[in-house]
């Protein structure tokens, strides 16, 4: 597939201090990407020059197939941005607000009252349309905010901490109209976010920076196995019973290397797939498997290996 | 160019609409016409004045002049010290310029929506002025007098454009809005007050009167006798040293626009200019000898103008956009 976001040691200097440094990344088509990193890592600095915002110190990035610095506007053509914390104008409609834009766009106004009136609908705001944007809650204001990028049909969106602040209800609607939006139009997301789980849950492929440096890129397909790889693997197991004899037995099976129970939990640890092996020697004993999971990766537990890994460093 | 109409329509919008704006608009024009009534009761009790003096208020009042020397620096700055920190502390700032327009469109529409709201403030003014006044009066202005009403109209949207610069400037420089409205108020006080006290601690301290007795014969004018009549003349070196005194105390108060306004309006509507509300009928120049005699005055109001928006332009251009803006 295509890049939509292609940088090449892009980087980022405020006096002395390296913002973003020699940063590599690459975003295809259709992805949704999860930038993720602690504060002041350089996420948003990283998504102001992709903006053609914030001019690079070193380096290039290629945004929907134009230079950042050379063709910064036809960059913002293609690409749209929902700032952290921002909001749009409180006093204006959200009507009024998406006209702005759209006008900003230099869109006909047959065009823009059209493309306005979709945007609020596929957003679900089309009943506050002629509502000030200052009654609306922060879910509300963040749902008419997407749907402002969305006013130049882009390629790619930017979208920084879009769910911070909002309540658990908020952040699923936000989380799913991403997702929808992704699905269904083939849009391109690049989205910050501290919610571990909600990038977990959204994300196609994360990459993680810390002090201005890219320490991962990878597919969340991939990351699983990237864990798991040259690790032991570990099965979770609730069983009807548990005797010592049974716990004996698991740690000879071929493949286990070792067994540990833990709240009414078994965990088998083993080098290879044994789990038929081991299901024969818990039946063997009379007991019945009602759970056998083997275990996944959390976002946070791959974020703090990296970037504990980075910080050793 | 299509951003920066954008970016103005919308500020223009903004601008007609608040309370801000329309309070002091308000005001601007409760006394510009209480200002006229006066002018028009002087016109009515002095044969052979000038319709323009409508402008000039009666002597000792509140006249147009001196109502656009307190508010015009008001007006301009509160349309302009928080143009651009406003938007960078609501997070709009990178929306905007997160659109395919030119960064200039911004600053250049704020520009040219200040600049409309401030113009259509003086003309209005102006226009309502003469509109109440020539019926009351029951004679318009000859030609002359209409140019040199139409003079006053450039000459004073100019000057508060230069308070309106002033704002943007502010506005561009610091991110926080209450550290622009301070400098913005500092600016005002500065160029309102404290240059015209500075000007005359000066030049007191530069030119000091001469020593001895200054005072020269006792003078009995006609039809005032005894001791409460009595004048006195005061001697010619007294005289040069205060007429020295005085021009270095203009001198160092010309660096005001303030100053520079006050001087060229009054010029144009032929009046002498006396300081904060008080106006002398005594010069009636001809428009052409006005704007002669005040060409330099009005370059540097002009030239305050662009090297202010001039300022503002390039730091918004070079200025980085952070995190939250």
């Amino acid at each position: 597939m295509e890049n939509v976001v292609e940088t090449r040691k892009l980087t980022k200097a405020y006096g002395d201090f390296v913002a973003v440094n020699e940063l590599d990344m690459e975003v295809k088509q259709g992805e949704i990407f999860g930038f993720l990193g602690p504060n002041g890592a350089g996420k948003t600095t990283t998504i102001l020059m992709l903006m053609g915002l914030s001019v690079p110190t070193k380096g290039t990035a290629i945004v929907g197939g134009h230079d950042i610095v050379e063709e910064s506007r036809e960059v913002r053509r293609v690409a749209s941005i929902l700032p952290e914390y921002s909001s749009l104008y409180g006093d204006l409609t959200a009507w009024e607000n998406l006209d702005y834009i759209g006008r900003l766009n230099d869109q006909p106004r047959e065009e823009r009252e059209n493309r306005v009136g979709e945007m609020l609908e596929l957003v679900g705001m089309s009943n506050w349309a002629d509502s000030k944007l200052e009654s609306f809650s922060r879910g509300m204001k963040q749902r008419v905010g997407i749907a402002s990028t969305l006013m130049k049909d882009p390629q790619i969106v930017f979208l920084d901490e879009p769910t911070i602040g909002l309540d658990p209800v908020a952040t699923r609607e936000v989380r799913e109209l991403i997702m929808r939006l992704n699905r269904e139009r083939g849009l391109t997301v690049v989205m910050t976010s501290h919610l571990l789980n909600e990038v977990q849950l959204t994300c196609s492929k994360i990459g993680i920076i810390n002090r201005g440096r890219l320490i991962l890129q990878e597919s969340m397909e991939n990351l699983n196995k990237t864990m798991s790889g040259g690790e032991d693997r570990r099965v979770e197991l609730m069983l009807t019973e548990t005797t010592p004899d049974l716990v004996r037995d698991l740690e000879v099976v071929k493949g286990v290397k070792s067994v540990a129970q833990e709240n009414g939990r078994l965990y088998v640890y083993s080098n290879a797939d044994s789990d038929l092996e081991v299901s024969k020697t818990i039946v063997s004993h009379g007991a019945y498997i009602l759970l056998m999971k083997p275990r996944e990766y959390t976002l946070e537990e791959i974020f703090m290996k990296y970037y504990n890994q980075e910080v050793a460093a | 160019m299509a951003g920066t109409m954008t970016v103005a329509h919308k500020e223009m919008r903004d601008q007609f609409g608040s309370r801000r704006f329309l309070i002091l608009f308000g005001l601007v024009l409760a006394l510009g016409g209480l200002s006229a009534y006066q002018g028009v009761d002087y016109i009515r009790n002095n044969v052979g004045s000038s319709f323009v003096w409508i402008f000039s208020g009666a002597r000792m009042s509140f006249s147009f002049i001196q109502i656009m020397v307190f508010f015009g620096p008001i007006l301009g700055l509160a349309l302009g010290f928080d143009a651009v920190n406003k938007e960078r502390a609501n997070g709009t700032l990178s929306i905007v310029l997160g659109q395919p327009i030119y960064r200039d469109s911004v600053i250049n529409g704020k520009f040219l929506a200040g600049a409309a709201a401030l113009t259509t403030l003086v003309f209005s003014t102006i226009a309502i002025m003469c509109g109440i006044t020539i019926p009351m009066l029951g004679f318009a202005p000859t030609l002359e007098e209409a140019l040199k009403i139409v003079a006053l109209t450039l000459l004073t949207t100019v000057y508060l454009l230069i308070w309106l610069s002033l704002g943007i400037l502010y506005s561009t420089v610091f991110k926080k809005t209450s550290t622009s409205i301070l400098f913005s108020i500092a600016t005002w006080m500065t160029f309102s007050i404290v240059i015209t006290i500075l000007g005359v601690a000066l030049s007191s301290a530069l030119v000091p009167l001469p020593a001895g007795d200054f005072i020269g014969t006792p003078v009995t004018p006609y039809g005032q006798g005894g001791q409460g009549g009595q004048r006195f003349s005061v001697s010619p070196e007294y005289m040069e040293t205060m007429q020295e005194r005085q021009a270095l105390q203009t001198a160092i108060q010309r660096l005001s626009p303030t100053q520079l306004y006050q001087e060229t309006a009054s010029a144009i509507l032929g009046v002498g200019s006396f300081g904060f509300g008080r106006q002398e009928f005594a010069r009636t120049t001809t428009l052409a000898e006005a704007l002669g005699n005040n060409w330099a005055s009005i370059t540097a109001l002009s030239v305050i103008v662009v090297v202010a928006f001039a300022a503002s332009y390039m730091m918004f251009l070079r200025t980085e956009i952070r995190t939250g803006e």
